[in-house]
């Protein structure tokens, strides 16, 4: 999948959809989504079925993300892990940290 | 005489009928009714003979329906009619010892009295008959009415060779089509052709339109990669319908990575359950470990393996197991080789049942001096060299090849890349270490690890070496060496401390200084350092088999 970073509103969530292969060419733009995200919501989800790959710096946005969530009070989900977005973050120690969905709902 | 006036409106109506019938059943119906009555008998009917010699009867006109009546080859009057392919006039039939009419006789109270038959002919001979039975009014049937059924016999017989000549030629590319489709499904099972230096080659080259030969081959998650080639006892649709059970038994099996002598009892066994009498298999299955360079196979029967090395010495190495199919729990052994600097060779024995002018066969010598020959040139090259000295002799059977390529002696340079330091550019370098790492021997979860770890590395490159994105350069290089995997960076950044670069605690969640973690964590051993020149040396291996 190509690479894509788009928000939208679905339901309480606002969904922060990603895709393609999340390295440091482009994890800026993944911190910038997700934190005006939680800016907007008080529910943020990360969906990362079209993530064909990442590396820390696309881990490291989520983590930041994470941890602004949790010290507003605010929700943060990733939902729809691809296998490669699993494998780091097992790797990292950070699957059983972040709250993992399989889907929204 | 009547039917002398009558014979050319006649003929010109019998010949138009049959010259534009659709329906040739139908119109040869009309067709006798037309000539008995325009002959002045009580029944006409036309006879065919039957690929086993025997004559049917195809249509009749008269009080008695004998279509479908058979006669053995050369019985009755009309069985001489076609054995002679001459006209025969008889006056009583009953007084003529070939008349084969009397248990119609007996069952319709028909009595054959007088009869005329004219045989159906064409170039290759009669193949069937006209016969007029009973001319009115107790007449015989005599030479002028002879020449007018022979007249009208000739467009008959026209007709009726030309419907079943089309039938022939419907019928053979019925079975042309059908063959085309065996040998569709047949090609669709073979692997496709892997680009990009990948250690196996191999190629099949039916004789005939279905192919008793197989070859196949796959990766294994662990990195190895499996083969296998099938030659199967016999041709024709029996056998390209064993050789696809086989092949498929051949793959279920092997994905399961049982040491090759296990993997073909495990098939045999399944194959002797249900194959048909008097066929068997020849195979041959193992396993290349592009890793540590091995080869490891059983065979069943298959021509002796040939290996090749790069100083073009050569070692056979003959099959120690029996063919597949015929007994329950055979026994293959395991046999084994090394392939570094050298390349292993699989045929079937139709490529050394080849002949030359003389009719001498090429065997397993014939190939082994032929590669001994090519044995400088690449791989690729070496297999269209074989092939074309294949074609130049006779090829009676299907031939099959497969090439296993070792790698050089000692550590083999897999990747060298020279990019960018900038983020950009390592979308790139983690295909191309993807690439490199796919013929390695690596398995499929530490090929996904390693290109993670190279990214890893990198970005700390540009990152902090470089202090951010610049036109200066990173070369990579990746080296395999006896189960082991080294990668070097090296950059021209200012030297920075190593006692800096330390994987840090993850309990501590933070979102940065992930990376050197990751690549602690990866590998088997790492280390960076000042180069001589100037800049930095990452380096980092780890072990991939063993």
């Amino acid at each position: 999948m190509h690479k894509h970073c788009t928000t939208e509103t679905e339901g309480e969530y606002r969904v922060v959809r990603l895709g393609g292969e999340v390295d440091l060419s482009w994890s800026q733009e993944v911190r910038r989504a997700v934190l005006d995200a939680l800016a907007a919501s008080s529910k943020v989800a990360v969906n990362l079925a079209g993530v064909s790959y990442i590396d820390s710096s696309g881990i490291a946005a989520l983590v930041e993300g994470f941890q602004q969530a949790r010290s507003r009070g605010q929700s943060f989900v990733l939902v729809e892990c691809s296998a490669p977005v699993l494998a780091v973050l097992k790797l990292a120690r950070l699957d059983k940290v972040f709250a993992l969905r399989d889907r929204l709902e | 005489m009547s039917a002398g006036r009558q014979l050319l409106p006649l003929l010109a109506d019998l010949s138009q009928r049959l010259a534009l019938s659709l329906d040739l059943e139908e119109t040869l119906r009309q067709v006798v009714a037309l000539i008995a009555d325009s002959m002045h008998a009580e029944t006409a009917s036309v006879f065919l003979r039957e690929p086993n010699g025997e004559l049917v009867c195809r249509a009749c006109s008269g009080p008695v329906d004998i279509r479908g009546l058979r006669l053995p080859r050369g019985h009755g009057i009309v069985g001489r009619t076609v054995e002679t392919g001459l006209c025969q006039i008889v006056r009583d039939a009953r007084l003529d010892p070939d008349f084969a009419g009397r248990p119609i006789e007996s069952s319709t109270g028909f009595v054959t009295r007088t009869m005329l038959c004219a045989p159906l002919l064409t170039a290759e001979g009669p193949f069937g008959a006209l016969q007029v039975l009973n001319k009115a009014d107790g007449a015989l049937f005599d030479d002028e009415d002879c020449d007018v059924l022979r007249l009208l016999a000739a467009p008959t017989a026209l007709a009726l060779n030309r419907a079943r000549l089309a039938e022939n030629v419907l019928e053979q590319n019925r079975i042309r089509r059908e063959l085309g489709m065996a040998r569709r499904l047949q090609r669709s099972l073979l692997p496709p052709r892997r680009r990009g230096g990948y250690p196996v080659l191999a190629l099949n080259l039916p004789a005939r339109e279905i192919s008793g030969d197989f070859y196949d081959f796959f990766d294994l998650a662990d990195g190895r990669i499996a083969f296998a080639l099938g030659d199967v006892a016999g041709k024709g649709l029996d056998a390209a319908f064993l050789m696809v059970r086989c092949a498929s038994l051949l793959r279920w099996a092997g994905k399961e990575g049982l040491p090759p002598g296990a993997w073909l009892a495990r098939v045999n066994d399944e194959l002797r359950e249900a194959i048909p009498p008097g066929m068997f298999v020849c195979a041959v299955a193992g396993y290349f470990d592009p890793a540590l360079q091995q080869v490891v196979w059983a065979s069943a029967g298959f021509p002796p393996l040939l290996r090749i090395d790069a100083a073009g010495c050569s070692t056979q190495f003959p099959a120690e197991g029996p063919p597949l199919g015929i007994l329950h729990g055979m026994n293959f052994p395991e046999q084994r080789t090394d392939l570094a600097g050298a390349a292993l060779y699989l045929f079937s024995d139709g490529v050394t049942d080849v002949r030359d002018r003389a009719g001498r066969t090429l065997e397993v010598a014939g190939i082994e001096s032929a590669l001994i020959d090519l044995h400088e040139r690449p791989p690729e090259a070496r297999l269209r060299g074989l092939v074309r000295q294949l074609r130049r002799l006779r090829v009676t059977d299907d031939t099959t090849l497969m090439l296993i390529q070792g790698a050089s002696c000692g550590a083999q340079r897999l990747l060298e890349h020279r990019f960018p330091a900038r983020p950009e550019a390592l979308a790139q370098m983690r295909h191309r270490v993807a690439d490199a790492l796919a013929i390695s021997g690596a398995g499929s979860d530490d090929r996904q690890a390693l290109v993670l770890a190279v990214d890893e590395a990198a970005s700390n490159i540009i990152r902090h070496a470089y202090r951010g994105p610049c036109d200066a350069d990173i070369v990579l290089r990746i080296e395999r060496d006896a189960g082991e995997l080294r990668f070097e960076l090296l950059d021209d950044a200012p030297c920075i401390d190593p006692d800096c670069v330390k994987p840090r605690d993850l309990a501590d969640c933070r979102p940065g200084g992930l990376g050197v973690t990751i690549i602690d964590s990866l590998m088997d051993e790492w280390c960076i350092g000042p180069r001589p020149c100037g800049g930095n040396r990452l380096w980092m291996r780890k072990r991939i088999r063993g």
